[in-house]
C-alpha cells in the first residue's frame, strides 16, 4: 500500500514537471493569430452549414460557438491545407444548389430550407454538389474534430464541446474514483498543451 | 560507393518491439551488435501528448515519412489491380510499434501451434479450412513456455495467472497453457464498469479475466507505474509506464556496451554471396551509403518490410530474392480477423460508463470461453472463433462520433440532445478470431507502385475467407450476448469484411520444417540463408484469437538465443 501511495505521488510529480515543458517559443513570442484559408463568404457558409448540423439551443452552445468552423478554416490553411480547394469548391456548390433550389444563397435560407439543402447533400439527391454525400460526411467529420478535440488546434471553444458530451477532460494520472460509474469527476477544464494553447 | 563500416558480430534490422527484445540476449551474451533502425529516439516529454487529435485522428506518431512512401498496396483477387489505401500502419522508432501499441502481451495456446492435428483427431480432416495452406507450427507451447517466462519478466508483464503448472485459478485465464510462474505484476487495476462487466459474464457462466500487458501495474526496473489518463492508444507512455523496447530491452542492452544503434538508417538491401551466406546490410544515412558486414543478420522489421527486404535482395545465389529459391517468400501471408476486419460489437447503456480515462484494452476484461478450440465445434461449419474484450479510455472526437443505434438522426438539434446523454453511453468490444493462411493470400512486390529510391512497394493481395467470416459472426453474437446480461439497451454487430492493411499480421516468411513450404526453420533462421535470422509475425504459422507482440517477443528472444549457442555453427 505504501508503494502505491508513492508510486501514485511520483507519478503526479512527472506529471506536474511534464505540464510545464511547453515550447520555449510559445512561452516568450507574443501570440501570433494564426493564418485563415477562407474569405468571409466561404466562411459563412460553412458557419451557416455546421450551424444547422449542431445549432445552437436550449443545450447550449452550437457548433460555431464552440468554434467548428474556426477550427476547419484555420487547419485548411495548415495541416489540411491539401483538402482547402476541396472544401471551398464544395461550399460554393452548395451555394449554387440552394440558389437553384431555393432561389436564394444558402446563408439567406430559413432552417427548413437550410436542412432540406443540407438533407439533399447527404443523400446525394442534390447531384450538381460534386461527390455530395462525401462532402457532407467531410465536413460533419471536421465539425466534431473541431468541437470535440483539443482546443489547442482553434475549435472547442471554452471547453464547449466536451461540456456538450460530458467529457471532464484530458488528465495526466486517474484515480481510481476518476474512474468511478456513479460519479463522473469534475471537468478539468485544460488543453493537454497547456493553459496557454487553450484556443486562439 | 558504399562506405565499409567495421565488421560486427550481429546486425539487427528494425529495433521495434522484436529486434528491440532480441538485442538484449545477444549483447549480453557479449557478442558485438549493430542496431540498424529507420527512425529514431522519441522523447515522452516531447512527442508523447493526451490529444486525439495528434494520436488518433492524424497519426503524428505513427505515419512517418518513410512508412508513408513504402505504404503496401492492396487487392482482394489476383485479377485486381492493385491500389494504395491508406499509410502503412506501422511506424519507425527506436521501439517501434511497441511505443503506441496497447501492450497487450497474451501467449499463444497449445492449440494454435498444433491447429492441424488437433482438428483433425477432434472433428476430422473435412473441418479444415477449405484453401489454407495451414501447417503445424515446427515447435509446441512448451517449447516457447520457457521463452514466453523469460519475456514477461525482462520486458514487464502484468496479469494474472489461470493456469500454474496445470493448477486452474479462474481469476485469470483458465484456457491458457500451463505455466511456470506468475506473471511479475498484478493486472492494471479494475474498475466499475469493468467489474459490471464481470458479473454479466459470470451470470451466463462464462469465466472473465483482466487481460495481460506490458505495462507497471506497480512501480518496477525504476520506472513508475500506469497513470490511466486513457491516450494510450496510437500514444507513446508519457510516464514509460508502458514497457515499449525503448523504456525496457534497448536500454538494459545498451548498458552492457556490446549494442551500437544507427537511428535514422533505412536498410536497403541485405547482402548475401555465392554461397548462400549473407555478408551484411546495406543502409542510407542521411543520403550516404553504408555497408555494415556482419556474421549474422537478423530482420526484425514489420512482416511487410521484412518480406520486402528478401525479395529486393537479389544475388546470384538467390535469383528471385534472398532466401526465396523455393517461391515461400511473401506465401502463407494473412492479416487478422479483429477491429481491422471489421470485426466489432458496439453497445448502448442506459447509464453512465465513465470509461473516459483507462488504459485501452491492457485495462480490459477478456472472455475466452468462444476462441481457438475452447468450445465443441461439431455442427458449425467453422474452426477456432475469437477472444472478447471489453475496455477503457473513450476519446471525445470518437464519442461523439458514435452511432445513434436508430435512436436519432445523424445531424441536428435532436441529434445534438442524444450525444450529450449517450456519447458516455456507448462502448465497443474488440474480437480477435484465429486466422490462418489460405492459397488466396500473398505478398509480392508490386511493379507499378515504388518508393523514391525506385524500389517497389509490397502488394498484399487477400482474397475471402468463409471459415474466418463464420467465426467472427458467431463470436459477434456471443458478445451480443455479453452486452444484453449487462443491460445495454441496443446492440450493434458489424458486418466482417476481411483484413486490409493491418497492425496484426504473419506469415511471409513462415516457420517450419519443410523448406519446400516454409522461409525460416524452427529456429527462425532461414532454410536457404542460414546466417540469416527473421523475426516479427512474418514467421507465424496461425495467429490465435489474440495480440501477436508477446509470442513474437518469446520466439525473437528464442532466435537469438539459438544463435548465442550454436554460434560457431551458424556464424563460424
Amino acid at each position: 500500500m505504501a508503494d502505491e501511495k508513492q508510486s501514485l505521488e511520483m507519478t503526479r510529480r512527472a506529471v506536474i514537471a511534464g505540464a510545464t515543458l511547453v515550447p520555449v517559443a510559445a512561452l516568450t513570442a507574443p501570440a501570433q493569430p494564426p493564418e485563415r484559408a477562407l474569405t468571409a463568404a466561404e466562411k459563412q457558409i460553412l458557419e451557416a452549414f455546421v450551424d444547422r448540423l449542431c445549432p445552437k439551443d436550449e443545450l447550449g452552445p452550437g457548433a460555431v460557438e464552440c468554434g467548428a468552423a474556426n477550427y476547419i478554416d484555420i487547419q485548411l490553411a495548415g495541416y489540411l491545407a491539401a483538402e482547402k480547394e476541396a472544401i471551398v469548391s464544395g461550399l460554393a456548390a452548395v451555394d449554387a444548389y440552394a440558389h437553384s433550389a431555393h432561389g436564394r444563397p444558402f446563408t439567406g435560407l430559413s432552417a427548413d430550407q437550410k436542412d432540406d439543402v443540407l438533407a439533399a447533400i447527404e443523400n446525394g439527391s442534390a447531384t450538381t454538389v460534386p461527390n455530395a454525400r462525401g462532402f457532407f460526411n467531410r465536413v460533419r467529420r471536421l465539425m466534431l474534430e473541431g468541437m470535440f478535440g483539443d482546443p489547442h488546434y482553434g475549435g472547442n471553444s471554452n471547453f464547449a464541446g466536451w461540456d456538450l458530451i460530458r467529457y471532464p477532460g484530458p488528465r495526466q494520472a486517474v484515480s481510481p474514483e476518476e474512474q468511478k460509474m456513479s460519479t463522473l469527476p469534475k471537468p478539468y477544464r485544460r488543453s493537454a498543451w497547456g493553459a496557454e494553447h487553450s484556443g486562439h | 560507393m558504399a562506405t565499409n563500416l567495421k565488421p560486427v558480430d550481429v546486425a539487427v534490422v528494425g529495433l521495434g518491439a522484436a529486434g528491440g527484445v532480441a538485442v538484449l540476449p545477444l549483447a549480453r551474451a557479449g557478442l558485438n551488435v549493430a542496431g540498424i533502425e529507420a527512425g529514431t529516439w522519441m522523447d515522452p516529454a516531447k512527442d508523447f501528448h493526451a490529444d486525439e487529435i495528434y494520436n488518433n485522428v492524424r497519426g503524428m506518431i505513427t505515419t512517418g515519412n518513410k512508412i508513408r512512401r513504402e505504404a503496401p498496396t492492396f487487392r482482394t483477387s489476383s485479377d485486381q489491380k492493385a491500389q494504395r489505401v491508406g499509410p502503412s500502419p506501422m511506424m519507425n522508432a527506436v521501439g517501434g510499434t511497441s511505443i503506441h501499441y496497447h501492450g497487450q502481451s497474451w501467449r499463444l495456446k497449445p492449440w494454435d501451434f498444433k491447429t492441424i492435428s488437433e482438428v483433425k483427431k477432434r472433428y476430422g480432416a473435412s473441418y479444415l479450412p477449405k484453401g489454407s495452406t495451414l501447417e503445424d507450427w515446427p515447435l509446441s507451447y512448451d517449447d516457447l513456455e520457457p521463452f514466453y517466462d523469460t519475456v514477461e519478466h525482462e520486458v514487464g508483464v502484468c496479469g494474472k495467472a489461470g493456469n500454474l503448472k496445470g493448477l486452474l485459478d479462474p481469476a485469470g485465464n483458465v484456457y491458457e497453457g500451463p505455466r511456470q510462474r506468475e506473471y511479475p505484476m498484478p493486472p492494471l487495476r479494475t474498475t466499475d464498469y469493468l467489474e459490471h462487466m464481470k458479473a454479466a459474464a459470470r451470470s451466463l457462466g462464462w469465466k472473465p479475466f483482466h487481460s495481460p500487458a506490458a505495462i507497471n501495474s506497480v512501480p518496477r526496473h525504476g520506472r513508475g507505474s500506469c497513470g490511466y489518463h486513457g491516450y494510450c492508444d496510437r500514444g507513446g507512455c508519457h510516464l514509460r509506464a508502458k514497457n515499449s523496447t525503448c523504456f525496457s530491452t534497448i536500454p538494459e542492452a545498451l548498458k552492457t556496451k556490446n549494442l551500437t544503434i544507427s537511428d535514422r538508417a533505412q536498410v536497403t538491401r541485405v547482402v548475401s554471396d555465392n554461397h548462400g551466406r549473407v555478408t551484411g546490410v546495406q543502409y542510407i544515412r542521411d543520403d550516404r551509403e553504408y555497408f555494415q558486414p556482419a556474421k549474422a543478420v537478423l530482420l526484425g522489421s514489420y512482416t511487410y518490410e521484412n518480406v520486402r527486404l528478401l525479395l529486393l535482395s537479389k544475388s546470384k545465389a538467390f535469383s528471385n530474392g534472398l532466401a526465396n529459391n523455393h517461391g515461400q517468400v511473401g506465401r502463407h501471408y494473412f492479416g487478422h480477423w479483429d477491429a481491422q476486419a471489421g470485426v466489432g460489437v458496439n453497445a448502448l447503456f442506459p447509464m453512465d460508463l465513465n470509461v473516459w480515462y483507462g488504459a485501452i484494452l491492457s485495462q480490459g476484461v477478456v472472455i475466452d470461453e468462444w476462441a481457438d478450440d475452447s468450445f465443441d465445434h461439431a455442427g458449425l461449419g467453422f474452426i477456432g472463433g475469437a477472444s472478447m474484450t471489453v475496455n477503457t479510455e473513450r476519446h471525445p472526437i470518437a464519442a461523439a462520433a458514435t452511432e445513434t443505434f436508430g435512436h436519432a438522426p445523424m445531424w441536428g438539434s435532436k441529434w445534438k440532445a442524444w450525444i450529450h446523454e449517450n456519447g458516455g453511453r456507448t462502448v465497443s468490444a474488440y474480437l480477435q478470431a484465429n486466422s490462418f493462411p489460405y492459397e488466396n493470400t500473398y505478398l509480392d512486390l508490386d511493379s507499378e507502385v515504388k518508393d523514391p529510391l525506385g524500389d517497389p512497394v509490397i502488394r498484399v493481395t487477400s482474397g475471402p475467407k468463409e471459415n474466418e467470416r463464420l467465426a467472427a459472426i458467431y463470436a459477434q453474437d456471443k458478445m451480443e450476448e455479453w452486452f444484453k446480461a449487462a443491460g445495454a439497451t441496443a446492440v450493434k454487430k458489424a458486418n466482417p469484411g476481411g483484413p486490409r492493411l493491418s497492425t496484426h499480421t504473419y506469415g511471409g516468411t513462415r516457420m517450419g520444417d519443410n523448406p519446400e513450404t516454409n522461409v525460416a526453420d524452427r529456429w527462425g533462421f532461414a532454410h536457404e540463408a542460414p546466417n540469416l535470422g527473421l523475426l516479427g509475425g512474418s514467421v507465424f504459422g496461425t495467429s490465435g484469437a489474440r495480440n501477436p507482440t508477446l509470442t513474437i517477443q518469446a520466439l525473437a528472444w528464442r532466435t537469438a538465443d539459438h544463435l548465442i549457442k550454436s554460434w560457431k555453427s551458424i556464424a563460424g
